[in-house]
């Protein structure tokens, strides 16, 4: 490192390194230049000339752009001289007769006092060619997709001979750094655009490359999607690794397998939900509005993508209909046994939903109603009190008229065939063993029941206990359980735990 | 090409050898007729004229006595095709084929001066027989271009024979790199291709500059309108360009050179091509050059002719096989230029003057000029000007000198009105700075600059909002679109004058022009943008009475811009011989014969047809509401000069 230089911006001082340039300087003094074409991802560009200052000498002064300037001796600079400010505003001015259109320009004309342009408005354009987009595609994502065509007022971004791109990887870097909103990735490739979407939230809403999986993850840091990284797919980009100030970002991390010797085990592995797809009667997959009891989760909850409002498509459904018993108590599809919570997460759903939508007509279709628990029956007779419509019978068919659906069921009190109309369907999806339940068990060399759910040792006396000393099971792997009776079991296997290492030690003694 | 190019110079006294034997051949007294091949004179068809000449002197047996040379282009392109007969130094001009007999009978055979050929003095009216004494000559000094009517550009043995390629051999075998650094900075000379920037300085900057590979290049790239004196001399002496350039490689350390030339000189391309074929094939160029142990190639690379790519940024953006665009340059080029290594950047005539600088030393060269600008410049000289062509003046010369003197005044006697220099991007000087000594500086001062070196000169039958709008159209077109002030600011310019020059000028169009300008001078990314605004700025400087008249008077002065103007015919002077009404398109003339024509204005689109036959000068043009005579009155020509004497 040679040795640090002294810049004075607007009369404040800083010491840096050479070859920074002014306008990181000026940013580190928390001095504010305005930019236009620049993005610290990329290489200094100096085209949309705002970040121009003055640097003054005795007697003299010189315009530079501050974005490319590197500082290489001591000098003094002024960000809003007058002079540079008089050239600014003509620069909004040029920009605000070319893009009358673009919020951006409009803020920064009233920020600025620039009034209606004095030129005419030919044609309103969102691009201003800030040249964002074509950098990002050529620094970074390296698909070199789009490029400048033409010169001066006829320059403009362009695919190659105007046509759609064998190039573009449809990685939408473009239309995300376009501070206008002028280029969209859907103009550039007939490649299908891929939303990423963010697994915890049912992929109701998406998210980037690099994301925190989800609230209250442990650990709560952001990971890295290989399967999309243009690192990892293209060797290209590699952004996240500059910005990270701590330069926590190690692209060599793999996956590891460890070895640890232990005394106790406890198969804690719990479940996957019931995928309602295998019911194809009830359309979900097919249908946006027929939705799993976990999506419907994720859209009350206030952390979730449509912070608690329940909303599909934007629209606030009126008529809500949930089913019970979806992949539970069927022996067709999913289990025989019950799922022992959707009962209840569905009285709760229908009273938030009661609750978020005044004057919704919520209806719940079930078989018969298993409110078991301390206070569960209590909640039931509330939630039935609020004026939710508790229905007996199995839908047979749920199908669309228009733009609701319909509910086609047997009310078996009544004994006829019913029709209710719905703007969403909530099913109440079961649970079942994990899909990789028998992998872990030979693993682990233990038994599993009909239903796929690990054998415990003995039902009655001996529930966290397996036919394998030392390990453990708890919660749902051992069968569907709500958290109540989990914790009770996860109790009591730390307790089995605590009495197995014990004798270890004692023996070790 | 002769035998003789296959030997390899391996030292300072192959070459002189050389030379001897090359001198030997082309004895002094030998018959010659140097015919100019540049590119204007071929315009003029001067290769029938050339065949011609060998198919006359193959007929009278004559071919092997006398030497046709198709030389490089001397610069007097309004008199084309030019003929000097040697050794007596006739000057005949105009030729045509069916002078080629005559000459060859009456001048080459019995040594008689063809009177009707030869040039006559526009002052005395007298014929004037030798070149040297034909005043456009002889007021000029011809350090660079002395060579070009001498020699055959695509032989390297006129070059050598000539003295070529003495000053590289002077600099390999008894000058330091160092030492011929510091005679470029001694020299005072400055880059001729606009900026002006001391060569030496560059030169030292490449030289110091870290890094084994270094590049020098030619930017031959000029594309100014109306400028041609890099094409003229690199088409008509490349080697004293591939010259200079060897020495600075050799100076500053560079391996590899370039020379980027505009696809648009044919000419050019082939003769730089075939210098650097000869001089490789002489061991001049290549590995071990002239048996010094130097190497140094050149490559030539053409360019597709955008404006832009003559900036030194964008030019090695192109060169590199990119868009040319250029790049701020606070880190100069001679640190990272092309390929971000340390390039050394001189147009055409700056490397020319290099061999001249070691040959006579750096104290001669110093000796002409002023305190700032050393040595010769060479200037066209186009538009209302009676002697188009290429004059090459010390610095520091009157523009009355060059203009009246050398150039002759304007056509027809009409009066002087301004003079724009440096292409595109100058400015226009107004008659009162006439006595303007021509250097970098005081034209910079003036609010023009030297540019590369055009000068376009205009009569009183120019509009000076039109001209300006002129050049902004050019500079619209060649702006590469990628500053918003170059972009943005050029296109609203132009939009402005457009409107003023349309009659529809408001009060505040030539205030917001200049705050235009300010933001273009200051903010535009490249020297393109920032001179942009001199041909507005100079024109409202000097001639803001013209903008003044075409906003508030809806006048054009100068009868010049089509919507506030209208012809009319002045029944005084209408004899009636019906020629105006032949060639109007819109039948918008009408009157009996004999009697006085009357235009229609309801008809009229303004062509000027009837304005350019009439042979009485009755058809007039007035502006606004004064019917006070305009100029321009009498025959006429458009307003914007003619540029291009190619053309």
């Amino acid at each position: 490192m040679s040795e640090r230089v002294k810049i004075t911006i607007d009369g404040k001082e800083a010491w840096v390194e050479p070859e920074t340039t002014i306008l990181e300087a000026a940013r580190t003094l928390g001095i504010d230049v305005p930019t236009l074409c620049h993005n610290p991802a990329l290489e200094p560009y100096g085209a949309c000339r705002m970040c121009t200052v003055e640097i003054v000498g005795k007697g003299w002064s010189q315009l530079v752009t501050s974005c490319n300037y590197p500082i290489r001796r001591e000098m003094e600079v002024l960000t809003a001289s007058d002079r540079v400010v008089r050239g600014r505003r003509m620069l909004v001015e040029l920009l605000l007769a070319r893009c009358p259109d673009a919020p951006l320009f409009q803020e920064m004309a009233a920020r600025y006092g620039v009034g209606r342009p004095r030129f005419e408005t030919q044609q309103a354009d969102l691009c201003y060619l800030c040249g964002l987009c074509v950098r990002v595609c050529h620094e970074r994502v390296g698909a070199k997709a789009i490029s400048f065509v033409g010169r001066g007022v006829e320059r403009e971004v362009a695919t190659p001979f105007f046509k759609i791109s064998e190039a573009c990887i449809a990685c939408g870097a473009c239309e995300f750094i376009c501070p206008t909103g002028a280029i969209k990735v859907s103009d550039i490739t007939d490649k299908p655009i891929r939303p990423l979407p963010l697994e915890f939230d049912m992929g109701l809403r998406g998210r980037g490359n690099i994301y925190i999986p989800f609230p209250q993850a442990v650990p709560n840091v952001p990971v890295i999607d290989r399967a999309h990284c243009l690192y990892f797919q293209a060797g290209t980009c590699r952004t996240c690794e500059e910005f990270c100030p701590p330069h926590a970002i190690d692209y060599s991390q793999e996956d590891e397998f460890l070895d640890v010797d232990v005394g106790a085990v406890v198969v804690a592995t719990g479940f996957d939900p019931f995928d309602a797809r295998d019911k194809p009667e009830f359309g979900y997959g097919r249908y946006r509005t027929v939705i799993s009891g976990l999506e419907f989760e994720r859209l009350a909850s206030a952390s979730g993508p449509t912070q608690g409002k329940i909303k599909i498509d934007g629209k606030v459904p009126q008529d809500i209909v949930f089913v019970h018993c979806v992949g539970s108590r069927d022996k067709q599809q999913g289990g025989e046994y019950c799922s022992r919570i959707c009962c209840m997460y569905t009285a709760k759903q229908a009273h938030l939903a009661h609750d978020k939508i005044p004057g919704s007509n919520i209806t719940v279709f079930y078989m018969d109603v298993r409110a078991f628990g301390k206070g569960f029956e209590e909640f039931y007779d509330r939630v039935r009190a609020e004026g939710i419509t508790y229905r007996r019978g199995n839908p047979s068919e749920i199908y669309r008229r228009g733009d609701r659906l319909v509910v086609r069921a047997e009310d078996t009190l009544l004994g006829r065939t019913v029709e209710v109309e719905a703007d969403l369907v909530v099913l109440a999806t079961g649970v079942q063993p994990r899909a990789d339940a028998a992998e872990v068990a030979s693993m682990l060399s233990l038994e599993r029941g009909e239903d796929g759910f690990f054998q415990e040792l003995h039902p009655e006396l001996r529930p966290v206990d397996t036919k394998r000393r030392g390990i453990f099971l708890a919660g749902t792997v051992q069968s569907p359980k709500d958290i109540p009776d989990t914790v009770a079991q996860a109790k009591a296997a730390a307790a089995g735990v605590i009495v197995e290492l014990s004798k270890l030690r004692r023996k070790a003694e | 090409m002769s035998a003789d190019a296959q030997t390899k110079i391996r030292s300072p006294e192959d070459l002189a050898q050389l030379r001897q034997e090359l001198q030997r051949l082309r004895h002094p007294e030998r018959p010659c007729l140097a015919i100019c091949a540049g590119t204007g004179c071929l315009a003029y068809g001067v290769n029938k004229v050339i065949d011609a000449f060998h198919a006359e002197l193959e007929l009278r047996g004559m071919a092997d006595r006398v030497e046709v040379l198709a030389t490089g282009c001397p610069g007097f392109c309004e008199r084309g095709p030019l003929l000097t007969v040697r050794p007596q130094g006739i000057f005949y001009q105009r030729i045509q084929v069916k002078d080629v007999p005559e000459i060859v009978e009456e001048t080459l055979i019995h040594g008689r001066v063809i009177d009707r050929l030869l040039y006559q003095d526009l002052r005395t009216g007298e014929p004037v027989v030798h070149e040297a004494d034909v005043p456009f000559y002889r007021l000029q000094r011809r350090d660079i271009l002395w060579m070009n009517g001498l020699l055959d550009p695509t032989r390297i043995d006129d070059y050598i024979a000539l003295g070529g390629y003495s000053a590289l051999l002077k600099a390999l075998y008894t000058m330091q790199p160092e030492e011929i650094v510091e005679a470029v900075k001694k020299s005072g000379l400055r880059g001729r291709g606009g900026a002006g920037f001391p060569s030496g300085r560059k030169w030292a900057e490449v030289r110091h500059a870290h890094g084994d590979l270094k590049y020098v290049i030619c930017n031959a790239d000029e594309g100014d309108p109306g400028a041609f004196m890099d094409r003229a001399v690199l088409e008509g002496n490349p080697h004293s360009v591939l010259e200079g350039m060897i020495i600075g490689a050799f100076a500053m350390g560079s391996r590899q050179g370039y020379v980027y030339v505009r696809n648009e000189y044919p000419m050019a391309v082939t003769n730089i091509g075939l210098a650097v074929e000869a001089a490789r094939s002489h061991g001049l160029l290549g590995e071990d050059i002239a048996g010094s142990g130097f190497a140094f190639d050149v490559a030539i690379r053409r360019g597709g002719g955008a404006f832009v790519c003559g900036e030194s940024s964008a030019l090695m953006q192109s060169l590199e096989g990119n868009v040319g665009e250029p790049r701020a340059k606070y880190v100069h080029t001679s640190e990272k230029g092309l390929w971000e290594r340390p390039s050394c950047l001189n147009n055409v005539e700056t490397w020319a003057n290099v061999p001249l600088i070691v040959n006579k030393g750096w104290e001669a060269f110093a000796q002409v000029g002023t305190e700032g600008s050393k040595g010769t410049k060479i200037f066209s000289l186009v538009g209302k000007i009676q002697n188009t062509g290429l004059v090459e003046v010390p610095m520091g010369v009157k523009l009355r000198e060059i203009i009246f003197d050398i150039g002759g005044g304007i056509p027809e006697g009409r009066p002087f009105k301004a003079v724009q220099t440096g292409g595109p991007s100058g400015g226009c000087i107004p008659e009162s700075m006439l006595d303007l000594t021509v250097d970098f500086d005081e034209l910079s001062k003036a609010g023009s600059m030297m540019g590369s070196g055009g000068m376009i000169v205009m009569d009183d039958r120019t509009c000076m909002v039109d001209l300006a709008r002129y050049f902004l159209a050019f500079l619209k077109e060649e702006s590469c679109g990628k500053c918003v002030p170059c972009r943005e600011g050029i296109a609203r310019s132009l939009e402005v004058l457009t409107r003023i020059c349309d009659g529809l000028g408001q009060e505040g169009d030539i205030a917001l022009l200049q705050e235009l300008g300010e933001t273009l001078q200051g903010f535009s990314l490249c020297a393109l943008g920032k001179s942009a605004a001199n041909p507005v700025l100079s024109t409202i400087r000097y001639f803001r009475d013209e903008y003044e008249a075409h906003i508030r008077d809806r006048r054009c002065p100068a009868g010049v811009c089509k919507p506030l103007i209208e012809y009319w015919i002045d029944p005084a002077l209408c004899t009636g011989c019906t020629a105006c009404a032949r060639p109007c398109p819109e039948h918008a003339i009408s009157g009996d014969k004999k009697m006085p024509h009357t235009i229609d204005l309801l008809l009229c689109i303004k062509c000027g047809a009837c304005y350019d036959i009439c042979k009485f000068n009755a058809v007039l043009i007035r502006s606004g509401e004064s019917p006070s005579p305009l100029p321009g009155e009498g025959s006429g020509e458009g307003s914007v000069p003619s540029l291009a004497v190619e053309a």
